[in-house]
This record gives structure tokens, sequence and C-alpha cells, in this order.
């Protein structure tokens, strides 16, 4: 499934540069502009990496974190997670 | 008549010019080794145009349009924009619009319906493999554009096919000039999932020794069987099946292979034998 909007939101940011800045500096300034459901934009205001990995493409996700400035540590971390999360959601309805 | 004078395939990854100073000594001499091997290759050929086949890396292409296949038949091209490219010397790239022309015209002819673009970025995939193989100045590209990242995918079967057919329109140029082929991608990956990080060794190999022994439906079949079940980056295996068509699927040579985690990337390197006999 792919979340037309958070994909969009995620491509202009990395292809962007100077988006991808004023994203850093004041999200929710560009959060505004684009017309997220409202779980989606509360995953994307809590990094919430697995809610967004069932919704963009897995490449366009990495992108975003490292526009975001997340630290590979952490972004591996989470997306190794992620499997599992979203496994356990499925489970849980 | 043109004449195919070459057909190359190379990993791409990122982690090689980003992460650089991260990797390990012998690993960075491997791949240094792989990639200067390369491109001796690739000059020794002495390609007037080079005809190369990546993927787009969500650079000229989103959800709202997303060719399967896509010819770069413009002047110019730009190159990558990935700020941690920025040292990459590649900045305007020529292209070649007659033999890229031609090249799409061909392959209408052949059923294929190819999007075409009057002026790519190429990114990362395009520049890395010439770029650390030593081409300070390129000929011009045709740059060639296969969706390897966002399914729905080019099948398998239709990348050889698309391969054949290219080595076919290269043939068929009108003007005496030497084409190359160089696919870049691959191999076994994963990028922005679960197995982030995971190398498939053992898939590497079987896919090089695949590719070694020739024969087209064992390779259609083991990659048909395999690719749905291992890190999305392996899917870029696609360019090599149509490197592996445009060399009339025979005369594989490994070049080098490296698996190195430092990258994320089993990294392989190749070139083609076109003398080598059916």
């Amino acid at each position: 499934m792919r979340d037309y909007w958070l994909s969009k939101l995620f491509f202009d940011l990395q292809s962007t540069p100077a988006l991808g800045a004023e994203y850093r500096a004041d999200r929710a300034k560009v959060l505004d502009r684009y017309p997220l459901k409202p779980e989606v934009r509360a995953a994307v205001d809590k990094d919430d990496v697995a809610f967004l990995a069932a919704r963009v493409n897995p490449y366009l996700l990495r992108f975003y974190f490292v526009v975001c400035g997340m630290p590979e540590g952490e972004f591996l971390s989470k997306v190794r997670n992620a499997g599992a999360d979203a496994a356990a959601r499925s489970s849980h309805g | 008549m043109a004449e195919l004078a070459g057909v190359f395939a190379s990993s791409h990854a990122p982690l090689v010019i980003r992460g650089w100073k991260d990797i390990s000594a012998p690993n960075q001499q491997s791949l240094k080794h792989a990639y200067d091997e390369l491109g001796r290759r690739m000059k020794a050929a002495r390609p007037d145009v080079i005809v190369e086949i990546s993927p787009d890396h969500w650079v000229n292409f989103f959800i709202n349009n997303l060719p399967a296949i896509c010819v770069g038949v413009g002047e110019e091209h730009e190159g990558p924009g990935e700020p941690w490219m920025k040292e990459c010397p590649y900045k305007a790239i020529a292209g070649h619009p007659k033999l890229a022309t031609h090249i799409a015209q061909v392959a209408f002819e052949h059923d294929f319906e190819p999007a075409v673009s009057h002026r790519l970025i190429l990114d990362h995939g395009f520049a890395i493999p010439l770029w650390k193989g030593g081409f300070d100045l390129l000929p011009p590209i045709v740059p060639i554009i296969f969706n390897d990242l966002e399914p729905p995918l080019p099948t398998v079967r239709r990348c050889l096919a698309w391969g054949a057919m290219l080595a076919e329109a290269i043939r068929s140029y009108p003007e005496s000039i030497r084409v190359a082929v160089l696919a870049t991608g691959g191999l076994s990956h994963s990028i922005g999932e679960p197995t982030m990080g995971e190398i498939d060794e053992a898939f590497d190999r079987e896919c090089l020794r695949h590719f070694e022994g020739g024969d087209e439906r064992s390779l259609v079949d083991f990659l048909n069987e395999r690719l749905p079940t291992i890190g999305n980056g392996a899917a870029e295996v696609r360019n090599w099946v149509a490197a592996h068509g445009a060399a009339g699927k025979r005369g594989f040579e490994l070049i080098d292979y490296c698996n190195v985690p430092e990258v994320y990337v089993g990294c392989g390197f190749a070139s083609w034998n076109l003398g080598a006999r059916p």
C-alpha cells in the first residue's frame, strides 16, 4: 500500500535540499502543506518507522530519515524492528 | 554500422562514496581494484558512446508518473544531485540523441514501449561506476532507466529480451561508432526494509554462476524464484540481465565480487567476452 501524500512529502524532501533544511528547522510548517491523514501525520511527528514503512517505498523511507538527520544506527534498529512491529499490530487488529 | 564494443556491469553502492572512510582497508583495496579493472576494460573497448542501464533512485520519477523503462534521448543530461555526490566531476553530461532515438524506435518496432525523456538527472547509480572507474571525461551517454525500485517491476524475461533488442538496435545504427553497454546495480542488498544491511552472498554467488553458465531458462527461473525472497536492492540484477541479453547470453566474466558489509551491498563487477562461442 502506498500513501500518496506521505510518499510525496518524502520524495520532495529528499529531492529538494532547501526543503529538507526548512523541514529540519520547522517540521510543522512544511507538514501543513501536505494533506496527510491525521494518523499519518501523527506517525510522522513520532518518527514511527514501522507505521511509515508500511505506507511508502522503502528507499523513500530510508532517504527521508537521512534528510531528518536520524543517526544511522537508530534508523537501522527501528527499521529492523519494523517488520516485527507490523506483525504485532496486525495480529492485534 | 555501429559496433557493440563491450558489455559491462557494476554495483553502485552509495556508501562507497559517502562512507568510504568507514570501509576497512582490505575492503577499500578490493573495491578499488574492482573499479580500476572495470574502468580499464571499459577504456580498452574505446567506446564513442556508453549506453548505461541503471535505476532511478527517486530523482526523475515519482509514483504519479513511473515508467517501467525510459530512454534518455536528449542532448544533455544533468549529473548527480545528491548532496554527498558534490565532488563528482559530472555536472552536465552529453547525451547522444541520434543513437538514443534510434534505440527507442527499434524498441517500438520490437513491441517494447519505453518512455522517453529529453533531459534526465543521472544519479549515483549512473555516476559511481564511471567515476570510480576512472572516467575523468565521459563519452556521450545514452541513459536507460529501468524501474527496479517500485513494484510492479519489469519481468526478468522481458529485461533479457530488452538487452537482445538493445544489441540489435546498436548494431543497426547507421554510423560507424563504438558503443559500450554498462548495467549498474545489485547484487544483493536491502534498503529501508527490516533486512537492511544484510548481504546474501549465497544468492550472489549462485546468481553469478547462472550468468557464467549462460543457460537462459535456469537464469530466469532462478531469479523469478529468488528475487521476491531477498532484499529489494537485488531487483537491480534486472539491469545485469539486460546486459546479459545484449551480450548474446554468453561470455560472462566476473571481474570481482566483494562482500562489503560497510556498504550494505554484495558488490559485483563483470564484463562479457563478446567473442565467446555460443
